[in-house]
């Protein structure tokens, strides 16, 4: 990301530029060959890192903007119910933004792994209560997202456990174990070592 | 009754082409994502947004867009008289129909599929004009809840009184019997969201008087924009985003 190159404020509807000068960034709409500012607040240039490129325009308001989960976004989701097909859970946060209000999702038996996903065993992947890294496939059914746990970088990234309720540490990517009675429990384990060193 | 006077003065003292006071507040309430007052002269309006959030009715929900629920009511205090106002007459019913289909046409509702945006707008004081200012409003309030739009949206209401085209007509006026437009305009698009009028008027004099509330909605659009652009000002300063001017 590089520096903010200006800061002035713009409201709803005013024409910031022409596409021919600007790319649209955040913000911003299109609109007959102008950059129209779709929100209120503070006009941001983003110069592009490949120079024969158009600089984005960008404009955000002062507080964080509305957000809904779309599909390919990383989504972290508490788990409320498990069934035999499918885990269901609460989208709480979209990137790194939280939302102001839980969407429901849904981790189908097919999609909690890539590889032998006909022989997954829900039950032995997720508990209720576990904090899980997922990705959104797609828009879903009419009750919920659908999501996806099918990548090493995605699964269980804090669960207690079932006796002493304490955080368990994860051992392996189908293990996790609890420190204080030793009780080794499965999960599908998110391994985020490979997201630091990426 | 002579509704405009021999040296051209209205009832309230204005000109026939003038819009009354107008006066905006932002986020006024706390529990709403955004809200906002918009006065013009004895008419006062609250709207309040909370959303975008997940669509508490299933059978609603939009694949393609988000969906804005609205809900209109007069406060009990608002009038003149004091009549227990509801929510749920018939004159609520339709405004609060007119309000919401201007709403999805200024909403970028693409960027938020499935989710639902609650609009409630409350009437504190009616003194004519109230469709129009409840557009006010609620376009201030979804402006500051940071929900995208099109463009900043105003409403504004024109008549035919004594031979006269009449912007933004107060209770009395609105009362005299003459016809009576409201307009939504969108000004940098310059598209039109809504044109409502009661009674009948000849088609040259209503090119007059469309055009007479085109210019005021364009008129409260500036307003509302210098407002929306010092509240946002107001609050980088507050949150130190931006040093003080």
């Amino acid at each position: 990301m590089s520096a903010a190159t200006e800061e002035c404020g713009v409201c709803v509807g005013d024409r910031l530029g022409t596409t021919d000068t600007y790319a649209a960034g955040e913000g911003v709409f299109v609109r007959d060959g102008f950059v129209i500012a779709s929100v209120v607040g503070f006009q941001r240039l983003e110069p592009s890192a490949d120079p024969g490129e158009k600089p984005t325009i960008h404009v955000a308001s002062g507080d964080t903007r509305p957000l809904v989960p779309k599909p390919g976004d990383i989504v972290t989701v508490k788990i409320s119910r498990v069934a035999q097909t499918a885990a269901h859970a609460l989208i709480m946060c979209v990137g790194r933004q939280a939302l102001g209000t839980e969407f429901k999702g849904v981790i189908r038996q097919q999609d909690v792994r890539s590889t032998e996903i006909d022989r997954v065993v829900i039950y032995d992947c997720f508990r209720p209560g576990d904090i899980v890294r997922a990705e959104v496939v797609s828009l879903g059914d009419a009750r919920s997202y659908y999501l996806s746990t099918a990548k090493n970088e995605l699964g269980v990234v804090y669960a207690r456990s079932a006796t002493a309720g304490t955080a368990m540490v994860p051992t392996s990517w189908v293990t996790m174990q609890c420190p204080e009675t030793q009780a080794v429990e499965k999960r599908k384990v998110a391994k985020l070592e490979s997201l630091v060193a990426a | 009754m002579e509704f405009v006077s021999p040296e051209g003065l209205r009832l309230d003292g204005r000109r026939p082409r003038e819009l009354r006071r107008i006066n905006c507040q932002l986020d006024v309430l706390s529990n709403a994502d955004g809200s906002a007052i918009f006065e013009m002269g004895n008419t006062k309006v609250l709207a309040a947004v909370f959303g975008p959030h997940a669509v508490t009715r299933r059978s609603e929900l939009r694949e393609e867009g988000a969906l804005v629920v609205c809900e209109y009511s007069m406060a009990a205090f608002s009038t003149g008289e004091r009549r227990r106002r509801g929510k749920g007459d018939r004159r609520s019913t339709e405004l609060s129909m007119v309000i919401r289909n201007t709403l999805e046409q200024a909403v970028i509702t693409e960027l938020l599929p499935r989710s639902q945006i609650d609009v409630y707008v409350q009437v504190l004081q009616a003194d004519g004009g109230t469709r129009c200012a409840a557009i006010n409003a609620a376009v201030l309030a979804l402006a500051a809840a940071g929900v995208p739009l099109r463009d900043l949206v105003a409403g504004c209401a024109a008549g035919y009184l004594d031979g006269t085209a009449l912007l933004d007509l107060n209770y009395t006026e609105d009362s005299g019997g003459g016809p009576d437009l409201c307009v939504a305009l969108a000004p940098r698009l310059d598209s039109l969201y809504l044109v409502q009028m009661d009674n009948r008027l000849p088609v040259d004099t209503f090119q007059a008087v469309m055009e007479l509330a085109r210019e005021g909605c364009r008129t409260i659009s500036g307003v509302m924009r210098a407002a929306l652009l010092e509240h946002t000002q107001r609050l980088a300063v507050a949150r130190g985003i931006t040093a003080a001017v």
